[in-house]
């Protein structure tokens, strides 16, 4: 059976995603405290992240990697919740690094 | 009293000019950490040492900036084998007590650098590995270092190491260090030794060339007129000659293999 | 090597590369700080570049720049689902020296610049991320004199007499220094676009074009219910296409980011040009939108900000130039940065002619010029009413419809703005702003 519109949008993503180097740090760069999470009812940075790095978890909860995030800012800028997000850059050498931007 | 490390430029395949995506191995920099931590526990000063072009000059500032003390690019002529990567590093490092390297390079390495290397030094050899640990006091060439390697099945092997040795390791077995900012700015000025070295053509021992069978002799057809001779040719009609005519023989099996070689004979494909 | 040194620039993009150029040519001992492995790395932008403030700086620069190519043909487009109103310009002149825009990936464009930095004497320093600011001891930590930066490296504190800070949109130093009084989602547009490869002669066919001559298309619409844009660009032998999606409405709308460049370029409009494309690399990145309703002080005592960092993008709908005003104010802080230094104050007060410079150029010209634009182009009604609304009149007027006679122009105009649902008294307010704005 043919995959529904948001399939193949999102297996597409996938090889998009694929298709950028990210050197990854051992030591995340962003961290989001899942506690504060819990009773945050926007949840905005599930649909803004560009790299699609916040998912829900059925608890309520927010489960992030940061490995593939473009470093651009977003999250912190659409949460709401003070304390959510500790953003910084990752260590230098580290994260993404595009050729053909 | 020697530290070398040996490490290796490789390109990316999609840009192979370019310097901006070319790096060293994760166990390049593995070796680099694990030489440095030896030239401390040694008091021995770490020289770097690439086989390399240009390019690879940003991988041995990288090295000054960790702490090496002296880069040397060794630049051949043309490309090279593992064996005389070995050779020309040796040349270069003949008094090193240990020698590290990286297990295996990114770019489809074999990981032999480091064996034809300790041999050209004449030196022990522990390769591919996986853990480490500095014996306690050494003098300058009584230190003992007890190096695990992985074996099949999952089994290790703990190997005393003293020098002269050379040592490759696996990209996991240490994290480099971060070089300080004074160290960087230090380094990106500082200058590479190059040796240039013309690297002899070998001349290749074995020719290898395509399977061709061997060809052999064939008689004209016999015949007046056209059609006899294109009878005799194809064997229509019974006509063909005695040569191929089919022959059913029973032999004991001694005597079966010399009919099939006389026979393989005569009709041309041994001689 | 000495731990102080007279400039440091943090950010190797255009800017600070730029001021570090200006800062090294005078003779002054120069840091550029990079985080990234190389300059460029971290950089992501449409596509054009105007870079006619080098002539100054890089004499017949563009023989030499890492260029795409050329752009001698842009389009802007309003797009709704089903069409798409074209205003199609080419002109000859553009692909000729000193030309005026040209298509150049980030990563080479800032490279090449980073080096004329390194070349003029600056020190480049990559892979270094800056961490903090260092204040003077006398002062107190919030606002003792700017004298350094903090780097993410052991014994990574550097000292200057004076710090550039051109790092980008984040700019967590100009934050840092409180520069910012505040940071607003609303203040901000997300670009996100995929680089997809086709052969360069498909590309050519496809644009119209040949050689180095290159497309730039905006266009508005196309995103959606989310306030934004698309482009796309062409390069060599790669298609930009991407979207501009302003950071609130983004979030209300449940649609993400990715889906909605699916749906620019499922668009009929857009789908025949990218077919087939492969897709080679995905990229985004924050837009300071909001020009002068969002910009810092930039200055401070021992400090300056110059590009993005100080929210000096000109993003207005059709015009989306960033890259000059940070080679313009990346110059401009480094000049200010030697006089103040040759002249021993450093001071915010000493620093002043920065602002002078700007309010004097383009710079801030351009920006006063248009301060009305980002939010007439982002509003509600341009992003959402007037495509439809424009493409139904030219679909009408276009159309052959007998035996109905052909109607006249302004009926059509009037039942379209009906059908929309514009009242006339907004249309007029806001073709006036956009009059005064661009006009
Ligand atoms: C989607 C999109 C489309 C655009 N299209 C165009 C266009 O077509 N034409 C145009 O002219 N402009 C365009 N722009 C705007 C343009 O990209 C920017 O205005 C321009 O890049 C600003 O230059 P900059 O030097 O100020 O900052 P950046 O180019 O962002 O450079 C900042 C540098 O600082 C470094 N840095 C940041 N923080 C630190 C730190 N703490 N330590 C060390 N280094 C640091 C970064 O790695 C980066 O190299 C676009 C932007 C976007 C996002
Ligand atoms: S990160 Fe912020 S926006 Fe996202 S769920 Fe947590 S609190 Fe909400
Ligand atoms: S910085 Fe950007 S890419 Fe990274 S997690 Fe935040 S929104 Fe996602």
């Amino acid at each position: 059976m043919a995959g529904t519109r948001s399939d193949w949008v999102g297996d597409y993503f996938m090889e998009t995603m694929a298709a950028t180097e990210f050197r990854v740090h051992p030591d995340a760069h962003i961290v989001v405290d899942g506690t504060v999470c819990a009773d945050c009812t926007t949840r905005q940075c599930i649909v803004a992240c560009p790299a699609n790095l916040f998912v829900p978890t059925t608890d309520g909860g927010i489960v992030f990697n940061y490995e593939q995030c473009f470093e651009c800012g977003t999250c912190y800028l659409v949460c709401n919740h003070e304390g959510a997000i500790t953003w910084n850059y990752p260590a230098g050498g580290h994260g993404v690094v595009f050729r053909r931007t | 009293m020697t530290v070398v490390v040996c490490l290796k430029w490789v390109h990316d395949a999609a840009q192979p000019d370019d310097v901006r995506f070319g790096a060293m191995s994760p166990a390049d920099h593995s070796a680099l950490e694990l030489a440095l931590q030896c030239g401390e526990w040694a008091h021995a000063d770490v020289t770097a040492i690439t086989v390399g072009p240009a390019q690879a000059d940003h991988i041995l500032r990288d090295a000054l900036a960790c702490g090496v003390r002296r880069a040397v690019r060794i630049e051949t002529s043309h490309a090279v084998s593992g064996a005389d990567v070995a050779a020309a590093i040796a040349a270069v490092v003949a008094d090193a007590h240990w020698v590290w390297c990286g297990d295996y390079s990114i770019d489809n390495g074999s990981g032999s650098v480091p064996a034809f290397l300790a041999a050209a030094l004449a030196a022990r050899q522990a390769l591919g590995v996986i853990h480490l640990s500095f014996g306690d006091a050494p003098t300058i060439d009584a230190g003992v270092i007890e190096a695990t390697r992985r074996l099949d099945g999952g089994r290790r092997e703990v190997l005393e190491v003293r020098a002269p040795a050379v040592v490759s390791v696996e990209g996991a077995t240490a994290h480099l260090r971060r070089a300080g900012l004074t160290a960087l700015r230090t380094a990106a000025a500082a200058a590479i030794e190059v040796i240039r070295i013309a690297t002899p053509t070998r001349v290749d021992d074995c020719v290898v060339q395509q399977y061709r069978p061997r060809a052999r002799e064939l008689a004209g057809p016999d015949g007046v007129s056209a059609l006899a001779r294109v009878l005799s040719l194809t064997g229509a009609g019974g006509a063909r000659g005695a040569a191929s005519a089919r022959r059913t023989v029973v032999l004991d099996p001694l005597d079966a293999a010399g009919r099939i070689l006389t026979e393989l004979r005569e009709w041309g494909y041994r001689t | 090597m000495s731990d102080s040194v007279d400039v440091i620039v943090v950010g190797a993009g255009p800017a600070g590369s730029c001021a570090a150029i200006v800062a090294a040519r005078a003779g002054l001992s120069v840091v550029l700080l990079e985080r990234g492995p190389f300059a460029g790395s971290k950089n992501m932008y449409g596509g054009v570049i105007y870079a006619r403030m080098l002539d100054e700086l890089i004499p017949k620069w563009w023989e030499q720049a890492p260029i795409q190519r050329w752009v001698t043909r842009r389009s802007t487009m309003l797009l709704t689902d089903t069409q798409a109103l074209t205003v199609d310009f080419r002109t000859d002149a553009w692909g000729e020296a000193p030309y005026n825009g040209a298509t150049a990936y980030r990563p080479d464009f800032d490279n090449w610049l980073a080096g004329h930095a390194e070349a003029a004497g600056a020190q480049l320093l990559t892979s270094t991320t800056v961490t903090g600011l260092l204040r003077d001891s006398a002062g107190s930590n919030r606002t003792g004199a700017i004298v350094g930066v903090r780097t993410d490296r052991p014994a990574g504190d550097l000292r200057a007499r004076g710090v550039i800070a051109c790092d980008g949109v984040n700019s967590l130093l100009a934050k840092e220094a409180g520069l910012y009084e505040h940071t607003d989602a609303k203040h901000f547009t997300l670009g996100v676009k995929e680089t997809l490869a086709l052969p360069k002669e498909v590309i050519d066919e496809r644009f119209g074009v040949r050689d180095r001559e290159g497309v730039d298309i905006e266009i508005i619409g196309g995103t959606g219910m989310i306030n934004g844009g698309g482009f796309v660009y062409t390069n060599l032998d790669t298609v930009a296409v991407g979207v501009v999606l302003k950071l609130s409405k983004l979030a209300a709308q449940s649609l993400r980011p990715e889906q909605v460049i699916a749906g620019l370029k499922a668009n009929h409009a857009i789908a025949p040009l990218i077919e087939g494309g492969e897709v080679k690399e995905y990229s985004a990145h924050l837009i300071p939108e909001a020009g002068l309703e969002m910009m810092p002080k930039m200055t401070a005592n021992g400090m300056l900000v110059a590009g993005d960092a100080a929210a000096l993008c000109l993003a207005a709908g059709i015009w989306l130039e960033g890259v000059n005003f940070a080679i313009a104010s990346g110059m401009y802080a480094g000049e200010t940065a030697v006089d103040a230094i040759r002249a021993g104050d450093v001071s915010a007060r000493g620093l002043a002619g920065y602002q002078k410079r700007m309010r004097t150029t383009f710079v801030l010209k351009d920006h006063r010029k248009l301060r009305r634009a980002p939010a007439l182009v982002l509003s509600d009604r341009v992003q959402h009413l007037y495509p439809a609304m424009v493409a139904n009149v030219a679909e009408r007027m276009f159309r052959v419809d007998n035996p109905q006679p052909k109607p006249g122009l302004r009926r059509i105009f009037a039942q379209e703005r009906k059908r929309a649902g514009v009242r006339r008294r907004d249309l007029i307010r806001d073709a006036w702003t956009g009059f005064r704005s661009y006009g």
